[in-house]
């Protein structure tokens, strides 16, 4: 097909220049800056690999690593795997779907400090009432928030009552555009149940669902408002993700530099994921 | 596709070069205040305004949560905006050593200043912030609950100030875990604000002089003792809430009936009327048998940016704030203990509806301690509050001060 | 492994099964929300006194009230509102276009540089927002956008999740479709306008959901280039009733229910998009 160079300048343009001047642009000054070291007098000085060697040589800076990738690795399967369900079973149009589907999305609606604050009030264990239903049903009240071992998977839970929702809608913008024949020829060769899954509804979901791992991926790897407005990394450090790390150097510290080594460090760690995830929904043609 | 790239560069660059500064008329300030209500910062601004027409104020109010970072952004970027905002009092060596807070030596007179308030907005000897207001902290009780359980209150007679010990054993007999009562609950659970007193009431100090080096300080016995004793409130004698460190759910657990003792600011003499169950009363912050008296106290202040383009506006703006009839005006509004000497006299008639003020002003006369005016306040007080956290926690207390003093030093290097 | 395929019968238990397991999910997903709704019409003296003692106290409120709905329709609180409404819908609108223009470049055209150009655009949502606000900041300043709406809405109309979103989408529409109207003369433009966006209902649905809630949701940016009454948005707004001394959660708890509730109505306005009837008559 013959395209012209400027039909594709078209296309591309507005896009283009938006991302290089609002975020690539910044995100290079980024990068470059966790190579320098601010004094207090706010003159940047250069400083090579510092900033690096000082995190790798902190135990507080593996520490979070670990909670990061911990986090990540427990929710993001928990997420896709809630909402590739939730999509299925919200696919047939019935009557009140319209109105079930809406709900599922309504916790994205909140924006992340007040969801943050919301469920700090309720997993509180004097003040919210989750504790109050655990005891009456029996279990007991949990610390949630307030215990090293709990902490985590509290983020989690909060996590995935925001998000997968909201990942449903993209799996479902997926199912529905795979034809009804498609279904009626597999299923007049016989293809039914799990079978129809792996081979039909699988292959075809690919796409979306290379999108949702990893627009997840990168989102989770994120995460940050809520520990900051609920745990301050604590306590004793287990819920201190990456992006807290960063946070503390940044506006507590004033260590400029050391913040920006730790986003590049994320940024890396996004996008060499993301290149596996890629690579894992590989199919013949282009993906 | 060499026309893309070439143009999409060019047009960073055309961006980059651009350097319209965004030059603030003179006559017109940029302020950022503190996020209180509408209400109490308008008439304020507004009183400015009237005496000084030819000046344009640009008001922002930013919460409480979110002013030091929001402040962080602007202030790096080294502008000459904002021209005036408002921070926490013990940050004003740290603004001022990093050239964001103006000399206003020549503006404001020492000697009007509470003494608390003067040491807070100094750094090297010059005053480089303006006081705002002040804070102290009492000793607040439940009354019915006293009552229920036969036992005398805490008293508001100096001479009679609980200690620590009789807090903690009242405390342990008011504590009804049934029904979700605590015997104690400490509003800032996590503060070195709220909890340095501890220490210092043993005779603790917490950095050296020149605000570098913790270790050999904040990591000593007295500190450690009044740690494991704040340490054993939470865990082996739970009287108080664990792990609970949000102000606003503490001051509720108090409010809403289940707290029989609270340990909060002056604030809440006026906040607590809109409970109407409650029946409370007020008692002196407690301190440590054999040790002396401490309550902290801290300040909003307000600092000028050096890089202001309309110095004469700004400083007509601290003399304004900081004239008696504003503060009269702000004490009225919202029931901070003033900083001014005078306002104190000239304001007897407020202070004397509500028997609590003497109090305060015993307080603030004789035990309040500012928290320690160092440059590296900020990195100071986060390192200590994640320790706090963890030995709230139930962590080893001695260790764990250890390593956050060690903390504390490196990040101090910067400043020497 | 579960036959799904039994949902997609007019079984009888199956249909029980599935309203069963979406309504009790749809009550785990609302439950907080609920709380905070009906803990809305609380007055703030009582939000807290049954929130642990689980009775039907704790569910319903004994006293209600009005007061938090009449003290956040307020001028500031009104204006909060709409401002975000405009620069969300100006957001939603420019983005969308702009960003499905790339998409299908990227998914249809062939050329140099491509999969580098890619990349950038997948890395660009890569990095924390945290590390590029204050180059963000500076830039804004350098341009003069400090308390405006350009400041709001021109950083984030171009959305990488949302270029990479249509990138997949486009990518499966079969290549037949375009050569086809190719062959018919239609302009590049004209394919995009007339076949590819019209077979792209419920990714157009969900990007506009996106851009949406991303600046329905936004705080921080907002809060540092824009806080001068005149711009603030919504969740600045709310936020603004949290301060040192005393947490007015009550009004904290109608604004926050306002705002939700606002926000679900795009949603479900455009809910018919994500109805399974439209792809028959795109494909053929």
């Amino acid at each position: 097909m013959k395209i012209h160079t400027s039909t594709v300048f078209l296309f591309l343009f507005p896009a283009m220049l938006g991302l290089a001047v609002f975020r690539l642009a910044p995100v290079l000054i980024a990068i470059v800056g966790g190579f320098f070291s601010q004094t207090i007098r706010g003159d940047t000085i250069f400083v090579g690999m510092l900033n690096y060697t000082n995190l790798f040589s902190d135990d507080g800076f593996w520490n979070s690593l670990k909670v990061t990738i911990l986090f990540n690795a427990i929710l993001n399967p928990i997420q896709i795997f809630l909402a590739f369900i939730l999509a299925m079973l919200v696919l047939k149009p019935s009557p009140g779907i319209s109105v079930l589907r809406t709900t599922y999305v309504l916790p994205m609606t909140v924006a992340a400090s007040i969801t943050a604050t919301i469920w700090n009030i309720l997993l509180n264990p004097t003040l919210g009432p989750v504790n109050g239903i655990l005891r009456e049903i029996g279990i007991g009240t949990q610390p949630f928030f307030t215990s090293e071992n709990q902490a985590l998977a509290s983020f989690i839970a909060i996590a995935t009552w925001k998000g997968t929702g909201y990942w449903m809608l993209f799996l479902l913008a997926g199912l529905i555009v795979i034809p009804k024949d498609v279904y009626e020829a597999a299923a007049i060769d016989g293809a039914t149940g799990w079978k129809r899954f792996m081979w039909i509804t699988f292959p075809l979901m690919k796409r979306p669902l290379l999108y949702v791992l990893v627009a997840d991926t990168a989102i989770n790897f994120l995460f940050f408002t809520p520990v900051y407005v609920i745990s301050n990394g604590g306590p004793n450090g287990s819920t201190s993700v990456l992006m807290f790390e960063a946070y503390q150097a940044a506006f507590v510290y004033l260590d400029h530099g050391r913040s920006l080594a730790i986003s590049t460090i994320v940024l890396l760690i996004v996008m060499s994921i993301a290149a596996l995830q890629f690579r894992l929904m590989r199919i013949n043609k282009a993906i | 596709m060499i026309s893309k790239n070439l143009i999409r560069s060019l047009a960073i660059l055309f961006i980059a070069v651009i350097e319209i500064l965004h030059s603030a008329r003179a006559g017109e300030l940029n302020v950022v205040w503190m996020g209180w209500p509408e209400e109490y910062v308008a008439p304020l601004m507004k009183g400015f305004q009237s005496a000084n027409p030819d000046v344009q104020l640009k008001i922002e109010r930013i919460p409480f949560v979110q002013i030091m970072q929001t402040l962080e952004v602007r202030l790096s970027a080294r502008e000459s905006t904002p021209d005036i905002f408002m921070c926490d009092g013990s940050l004003t060596s740290s603004y001022a050593a990093r050239g964001h807070a103006l000399d206003l030596s020549s503006v404001i007179d020492r000697n009007r200043l509470t003494p608390s308030a003067a040491s807070q907005a100094s750094f090297d000897g010059k005053i480089y912030s303006a006081p705002f207001g002040s804070s102290s902290q009492q000793l607040y009780y439940n009354k019915d609950l006293f009552k229920a359980a036969g036992i005398e209150p805490p008293s508001a007679d100096p001479s009679k100030r609980w200690t620590w010990e009789k807090v903690v054993e009242v405390a342990r007999k008011l504590r009804d875990p049934k029904n979700n009562v605590y015997g104690l609950v400490i509003a800032q659970a996590d503060r070195p604000f709220q909890l340095l007193p501890l220490g210092q009431s043993k005779g603790g100090v917490p950095i050296s002089p020149d605000g570098l080096k913790a270790t050999g300080y904040i990591d000593t016995k007295p500190f450690i003792d009044a740690f494991t004793f704040y340490q054993k409130m939470y865990n082996e004698w739970d009287i108080a809430p664990k792990g609970l460190f949000q102000i606003n759910l503490n001051e509720e657990l108090f409010r809403t009936g289940k707290a029989a003792m609270f340990i909060g600011g002056t604030f809440n003499m006026e906040e607590i009327a809109k409970y109407p169950k409650l029946n409370w009363g007020m008692g002196l912050h407690p301190y440590f048998e054999g040790g002396k008296p401490v309550t902290p106290t801290g300040a909003w202040h307000f600092c000028v940016n050096p890089r202001s383009k309309d110095l004469v506006s700004a400083r007509k703006f601290v003399q304004y704030f900081m004239s008696e009839d504003v503060h009269s005006k702000w004490l009225q509004m919202r029931p901070y203990p003033p900083v001014l000497n005078q306002i104190w006299t000239k304001e007897k008639t407020y202070f004397d509806r509500n028997p609590g003020w003497a109090l305060v002003r015993h307080e603030l006369s004789n035990t309040a301690v500012p928290r320690p005016p160092i440059v590296g306040w900020r990195e100071y007080e986060a390192i200590l509050l994640q320790a706090i956290q963890d030995i709230n926690n139930g962590v080893d207390v001695s260790k764990r001060l250890s390593v956050a003093a060690q903390l504390i030093d490196r990040e101090m290097v910067k400043y020497k | 492994m579960f036959n799904f395929k039994i949902l997609l019968t007019s079984n009888i238990w199956s249909i029980i099964f599935r309203y069963y397991s979406l309504i009790l999910i749809s009550i785990l997903l609302m439950s907080p929300l609920f709380w905070v709704i009906t803990s809305s019409f609380r007055p703030t003296t009582e939000i807290f006194s049954f929130s642990n003692d689980p009775s039907w106290k704790m569910l319903f409120p004994t006293e209600l009230t009005l007061d938090h709905y009449q003290g956040i329709v307020r001028p500031e609180f009104i204006r909060a509102i709409a401002n975000s409404l405009f620069v969300a819908l100006a957001t939603v609108v420019l983005g969308v276009l702009v960003n499905a223009m790339a998409g299908f470049a990227f998914a249809v055209f062939n050329f140099r540089f491509k999969n580098i150009l890619f990349i950038l655009v997948l890395a660009s949502f890569m990095m924390p927002f945290e590390s590029i606000i204050i180059p963000l900041f500076v830039l804004i300043r350098a341009l003069g956008w400090t308390n405006s709406f350009q400041a709001l809405i021109l950083p984030e109309v171009a959305n990488g999740l949302v270029i990479f979103l249509f990138r997949q989408l486009f990518i499966s529409i079969p290549r037949e479709i375009y050569e086809a109207a190719l062959v018919d003369g239609a302009s590049w433009f004209q394919i995009f306008v007339r076949i590819a966006m019209p077979l792209s209902g419920p990714t157009i649905a969900t990007s506009a959901l996106m851009l949406f809630i991303l600046q329905w949701d936004a705080f921080f940016w907002p809060l540092v280039v824009a806080s001068a009454p005149e711009y603030t948005v919504i969740q600045v707004a709310i936020i603004r009733n949290m301060t040192l001394e005393q947490s007015n959660w009550g009004i904290m708890f109608a604004s926050t229910t306002a705002a939700v509730l606002i926000a679900a109505i795009p949603f479900l306005f455009l809910q018919r998009y994500y109805v399974k009837t439209i792809v028959e008559s795109g494909i053929k």
